[in-house]
């Protein structure tokens, strides 16, 4: 296998059920998935489907009732809280809907926020934070809080955030959906030219068709199963 | 701690100011109260504690039996020595004076009316001198040393009682030492009040001489110890305690039986007012992050899956307390300090407490220690509460945490 195919994360046999009060819900039913280094995957499929199911499960944020994930060679199954938690602060990246950036930071406090956690030092910080903010086109809007910002740029915010650690893995769950198709189609550019830059891989849940034909692998969900 | 997560936490509570300002306003509040209240108890606490040792003197040397045992006949109990015991105690440089005292009870009598007395006798011109002007004289003036006429001071009520004045001539009854009844006339020198009617009513000053010569003795009850400052008293009474192995010497506290009532009910009282202020302030703060972390909890969820461990996040919001507790504990400390001041530029009277005459000035003392662990305390209780408020949010489900709407 070559360098540009290593897996990513890894997927073999997941199973999720949720319960609401008497009903079991099953979310996902024996998927097997790999997702390999600086692609971008799209999952699709109607809401209920599953796609948010597999962003958490390989953003490490919820665990399967069965099967096993593998990150990178890690398998993540056996680890606690705190272990997951730094995996997902070293090796991971996150994209939302609705950007959730930290109204009382700056752009580049919301995008140095990741590296300042990780223990990376100041004047690395500092280096990277303005490298990523120049990347994304808003170097200008350092020190601006993400109130005075439009929603795509609001969203590149999000991006710089995600990659300024330099991850494996970028989860971005419906990252265009709150964005109109104009700057959806810029957004979804930058996250193609960053991502292959950095080497991440991308894994995005979306509706959005344009947003599919654009992706490199796009794998399609019915009620928890891959068709 | 990095600066970033103290700066993240003052960001954090200029989010809701009004909220943020009604926090801070309740620890101000808070602490200021706790520091006026604590302030006037002490101001109260020195004020007895100095009036007890200017009593009786901050030590008191007699024979054990005279504070142990009841007296069969005046003065049983007494010193005989107590010219020799005065120069000794006066050779300890921490002694500032040794005064002699005779207690005696009686009748007195205006030839007409003879009422019950307490009466003590006293060395007046060093009596006066160490202790000020202890007695607030109303009519006539203070006994003075040297005097061969035998003459008495009365109180208030007593003079009110007997219908004398100063120049007045009156009879004072005792038994003496040897259990006879013996009688001296005297005159009024002058009049006092202690502000308490009922020892106005019963007191009577004379000198020492008067007294032992209506006794029929050279005895004294007791020598009550000046010293420089009150903080001498514990040292001093050990010295004197181990160079006088037959007496016992007491304390101005063994004595101060008011200044023990109130300091002890004062305790309760500020004790109670500063634990519901706790409490106050425990609710206020709850509620407030309570609120703050609910708003907040997809952005907790944001931070977490970003990588951000539970106790990160403990320790922020622990931070935002300490900046609401603490700036709420630097507000009411300089409103104490205000106060404090305002009161010594502007005096205030505060009405005679229950069983005396007289007022006394308002004054709240400033104590370094006590604004320290008053300040302290509510910070601690901010930042407690914060943190307590928040563990739950913290850890749970990061999954959950984002889908919080």
């Amino acid at each position: 296998m070559s360098a540009s195919d290593a897996s990513v994360v890894e997927l073999h046999g997941i199973h999720k059920t949720y319960h609401l009060g008497s009903h079991v819900i099953p979310a996902l039913q024996g998927i097997d998935l790999t997702v390999r280094r600086g692609e971008l995957l799209a999952l699709t499929g109607p809401s209920g489907s599953g796609k948010s199911t597999i962003l958490n499960l390989c953003g490490l944020i919820d665990t399967p009732d069965r099967g096993e994930i593998v990150l990178g060679t890690q398998h993540v199954n056996g680890l606690n809280e705190e272990q997951r938690t730094l995996l997902r602060r070293d090796a991971l990246g996150f994209v939302f809907q609705s950007f959730n950036l930290v109204p009382v930071m700056t752009v580049a406090e919301n995008v140095d926020y990741p590296l300042f956690i990780a223990g990376v030092p100041a004047p690395e910080r500092r280096e990277r934070v303005a490298a990523q903010l120049r990347a994304v086109g808003l170097h200008e809007h350092a020190h601006h809080r993400p109130d005075a910002l439009s929603g795509g740029q609001r969203q590149r915010v999000a991006i710089a955030r995600a990659l300024v650690k330099r991850p494996r893995l970028v989860i971005a769950d419906e990252p265009t959906a709150s964005l109109d198709s104009h700057t959806a189609d810029q957004v979804l550019d930058l996250m193609r030219e960053r991502g292959h830059a950095e080497g991440a891989a991308f894994v995005i849940a979306t509706h959005d068709s344009r947003l599919t034909s654009r992706c490199d692998r796009v794998l399609a969900l019915l009620d928890g199963r891959l068709q | 701690m990095n600066w970033m997560w103290l700066k993240f936490a003052v960001q954090n509570t200029l989010r809701n100011r009004r909220r943020s300002l009604v926090t801070v306003s309740i620890a101000a509040l808070g602490t200021a109260g706790i520091l006026l209240g604590g302030g006037f108890a002490l101001s109260t606490y020195q004020g007895l504690s100095e009036m007890a040792a200017r009593s009786t003197g901050h030590l008191i040397v007699a024979q054990p039996a005279q504070f142990d045992r009841d007296e069969d006949t005046p003065l049983q109990h007494g010193l005989d020595n107590a010219a020799e015991l005065r120069e000794k105690l006066l050779a300890d440089p921490e002694v500032r004076q040794v005064l002699p005292r005779v207690s005696f009870s009686g009748l007195i009598s205006n030839g007409d009316k003879s009422t019950v007395m307490m009466a003590t006798g006293i060395d007046p011109d060093s009596e006066f001198a160490v202790k000020g002007p202890f007695l607030s004289v109303t009519a006539g003036e203070v006994l003075s040393s040297g005097t061969t006429a035998a003459e008495v001071m009365l109180g208030e009520g007593l003079a009110r009682s007997l219908k004398a004045q100063p120049g007045s001539s009156l009879t004072l009854l005792a038994s003496t030492t040897d259990g006879a009844l013996n009688a001296l006339d005297v005159q009024v020198k002058g009049v006092f009040s202690t502000g308490v009617p009922d020892m106005d009513a019963r007191f009577v000053y004379t000198d020492i001489a008067t007294a032992q010569k209506l006794l029929n003795t050279q005895r004294v009850s007791s020598l009550g110890v000046f010293l420089a400052r009150m903080e001498m008293t514990e040292g001093a009474q050990q010295r004197v305690a181990g160079a006088n192995p037959t007496l016992k010497v007491q304390t101005w506290l063994d004595q101060a039986f008011f200044y023990k009532g109130v300091k002890d009910l004062y305790n309760r009282i500020f004790g109670a007012m500063g634990l519901i202020i706790g409490v106050i302030v425990v609710f206020v703060v709850t509620n407030a992050m309570s609120m703050a972390i609910i708003e907040r909890t997809r952005e907790i969820g944001t931070l977490r899956a970003l990588g951000t461990l539970p106790n990160q996040l403990l320790r922020t919001l622990g931070l935002e307390g300490m900046v609401l507790g603490g700036v709420g504990a630097l507000a009411g400390a300089a409103v104490a300090v205000g106060v404090t001041v305002f009161l010594l530029v502007v005096p205030f009277e505060m009405p005679p407490p229950p069983g005396q005459t007289k007022g006394y000035p308002l004054i709240i003392t400033f104590d370094a220690l006590m604004y320290l662990a008053t300040m302290i305390s509510m910070v601690s209780l901010t930042v407690l509460t914060s943190t307590w408020v928040a563990r739950k949010t913290v850890n749970m489900p990061v999954v959950d945490a984002l889908a919080h709407t």
